[in-house]
């Protein structure tokens, strides 16, 4: 029975001091590792994306290799989603609540990351470099989420821009996904053309399930369109461009940057894509700055075979620099109030995409939480080779 | 008057892809009165397969596209072979779940092997090239589309009127019991009716791959094609080409005059209208089945 006693006694000590540690710590750190979690589509009709957790999977272990941070590795949490918003809720929680993530790295999507935005703020959970450029992440801001996707609605803006004063285009139509992400392009572009006297002469809304395309096109074609930006996925981007030649309308293509990856458009378009003009949001492939010729390293290092060194597998490392930036300032004693303040003091931060700025937390200041605006244009030449258009710009 | 008669041409052009769909699973439904769900992926299979044997093989594309409506044909039986007739006290409900839960295996079995990226398909006819007459246009392809929808219509109809073998698929339909009393082999009918069923559904997965090569490329096809079958009446081989023909042109008018965002729903809206005016389909003749 003494016995008994004491084999109790020492069980509750046991749970009671686990309790207590578990208690004082940060959720998702230990020791020895920061548990940081993405979801991202591996599958379904977004799946091209996909390569951005896997650039990012790419990224920490070229960081745990170099010792980590702070003697704390990083255990890196990444699942598929398929683009679909339901399973990303269901993912982030299962992680959140059964594993604890200290803080959610990039995401690809709009409507994923909407889904578990609120979830995520109000457990005061840290999120940083959305994969998207949706404005919903800056409006209103939250503490705890940094956007540092440039926004889609200042991206349209800089295309209209430049098919106005640049190309001379006069008729601009516009073929956009029927959600957050095709309508933050429709905002922004309407806007600029605005400024111009001009409107959209046709505004096309496709639904990320149609698969015919041929009355869209015919809209635009009607309008006689001398410029159409696509704000959608890359599928019906291609299917949109091969109705329109079908048809022999071959107005100037335009694209939001996540359709930038040309050497991919290039190929599964068979080659239409030439000529198409997209902003982007990071250096190009081939550009031979230190820091994209160590993050090829890394990639060579660390991909798979079949993964390919395109503009989304890099921008796994781009999205969540100022992250690894922070995680570095806050030391030994990470927290994420300590996280948070540290991302704040962020200032005039130079990677692989244009510069960023963080600020402390304004509940009336999108900007605060917005760490950069800036975007270049570029042109799909033959092979999918790009051509630079222009150097980083940010239009207000 | 222009844009009017494009549309017609598009829904034209679209519905032939909808009607190989259609076309395929009508032949099931007809020995079986299942609706396999699994065709969209069956199709995605053989077109995966063909893909393999033009890139990691490096066959000609005719030898190729030859071996993948083998292939497709083989792989009909083998389903039907290896699942469904493995299914024990088989009633359609049974059936239907089965055909949804090997449509899953099917697509995951394609992401893993091939990966979610999309591909490039090798066509000898461009989908981008277009043949005109007047001001309206066709895409070559989406014209090959519907001579081949065609040709299988009236191929199939008469396949299934006047051989023997096509006669027995339908008796085994009709009384399964009374079939195999006259000597019929059930079994072997179901399992035919499977491989020409995959080898239909086949040709439109060959046909759709060089415009959209991805996993989920046949998913659309597939519920349009099936949306088409229900409206033609799910027995009827013309029925369920003609009803693509009407659901393709329905759509495009809609989305050309009434809406574009509610396109691809008027699919739907027609089945459910149909369903409710002649729940046989437009184009099956109605009879009732004695207790």
């Amino acid at each position: 029975m003494k016995r008994n006693g004491i084999w109790v006694l020492a069980v509750v000590v046991v749970l009671v001091s686990g309790f207590s540690f578990t208690v004082a710590a940060e959720e998702g750190v230990t020791d020895t590792e920061i548990h940081i979690g993405q979801w991202g589509p591996q599958t379904g009709p977004a799946a091209p994306w996909g390569s951005v957790a896997r650039g990012t999977a790419a990224f920490f272990k070229m960081i745990n290799d170099a010792g980590g941070i702070h003697g704390r590795k990083i255990v890196y949490h990444m699942f598929d989603d398929g683009y679909n918003p339901a399973k990303t809720m269901a993912g982030v929680k299962e992680l959140q609540e059964g594993v604890g993530i200290f803080a959610w790295a990039s995401g690809v999507g709009t409507a994923p990351g909407m889904a578990v935005r609120d979830y995520l703020m109000e457990r005061k959970v840290p999120w940083v470099g959305a994969a998207s450029g949706s404005h919903h992440w800056i409006t209103p801001p939250e503490k705890y989420q940094f956007a540092t996707y440039p926004l889609y609605y200042n991206e349209a803006m800089a295309l209209c821009r430049y098919a106005i004063k640049t190309l001379g285009s006069k008729k601009i139509a516009m073929a956009y996904q029927n959600d957050g992400y095709g309508k933050n392009g429709v905002e922004g572009a309407e806007n600029e053309l605005k400024k111009h006297g001009l409107e959209l002469v046709a505004k096309v809304p496709v639904e990320s399930k149609d698969t015919d395309l041929k009355s869209h096109v015919m809209k635009m074609k009607k309008a006689g369109a001398d410029t159409v930006l696509l704000w959608v996925n890359p599928t019906h981007g291609i299917t949109i461009m091969g109705t329109a030649k079908a048809m022999q309308f071959e107005p100037q293509w335009m694209s939001v940057s996540t359709l930038s990856d040309f050497p991919l458009m290039y190929k599964i378009s068979k080659g239409l894509w030439e000529g198409v003009i997209t902003g982007s949001f990071a250096d190009l492939p081939d550009s031979e700055t230190p820091l994209m010729k160590k993050y090829k390293q890394a990639y060579e290092k660390y991909a798979a075979k079949e993964e390919r060194w395109g503009i989304f597998y890099y921008a796994g490392f781009g999205f969540i620099e100022p992250m690894v930036e922070a995680l570095n300032l806050s030391g030994r004693d990470l927290t994420r109030e300590r996280f948070v303040k540290e991302m704040e003091g962020i200032k005039n931060f130079k990677g692989i995409m244009g510069t960023l700025n963080f600020k402390p937390f304004d509940p009336n200041d999108p900007s605060s939480r917005l760490g950069t605006n800036e975007v270049f244009l570029i042109k799909c030449l033959a092979d999918g080779k790009y051509e630079k258009l222009t150097d980083w710009m940010t239009v207000d | 008057m222009i844009d009017f008669l494009q549309m017609i041409v598009n829904g034209i052009a679209v519905g032939s892809s909808y009607a190989l769909m259609g076309l395929a699973m009508v032949i099931i439904y007809k020995t079986s009165e299942v609706p396999n769900f699994a065709q969209g992926e069956m199709a995605l299979v053989t077109t995966y397969f063909t893909f393999m044997l033009l890139h990691t093989f490096g066959l000609t594309m005719a030898n190729a596209f030859i071996s993948a409506l083998v292939f497709s044909f083989f792989l009909g039986c083998l389903l039907e072979f290896t699942v469904l007739r493995r299914a024990k006290e088989p009633n359609i409900l049974g059936m239907i779940v089965i055909t949804i839960g090997l449509e899953m295996v099917l697509l995951g079995f394609v992401s893993w092997k091939f990966g979610a990226d999309p591909k490039v398909m090798p066509f000898p006819i461009s989908p981008y090239d277009s043949v005109s007459i007047g001001d309206v246009f066709i895409s070559s392809l989406e014209l090959l589309t519907l001579v081949v929808a065609l040709f299988l219509m009236i191929v199939l109809f008469l396949f299934f009127k006047f051989s023997k073998l096509g006669m027995a698929m339908k008796a085994t339909q009709q009384n399964n019991t009374a079939a195999r009393l006259m000597g019929i082999s059930t079994n072997r009918m179901n399992m035919m009716t499977w491989g020409i069923s995959s080898l239909v559904g086949c040709t439109a997965g060959l046909l759709i791959a060089p415009v959209t090569m991805q996993p989920y490329m046949m998913w659309d096809p597939l519920l349009k094609g099936f949306a088409a079958a229900v409206m033609g009446g799910m027995t009827s081989l013309p029925g369920a080409v003609f009803g693509a023909y009407i659901l393709g042109i329905t759509e495009n008018l809609f989305g050309g005059y009434v809406s574009i965002e509610f396109k691809s729903v008027v699919a739907f809206m027609i089945i459910i209208f149909v369903l409710c005016i002649k729940p046989s389909g437009l184009f099956a003749r109605h009879y009732v089945k004695k207790v």
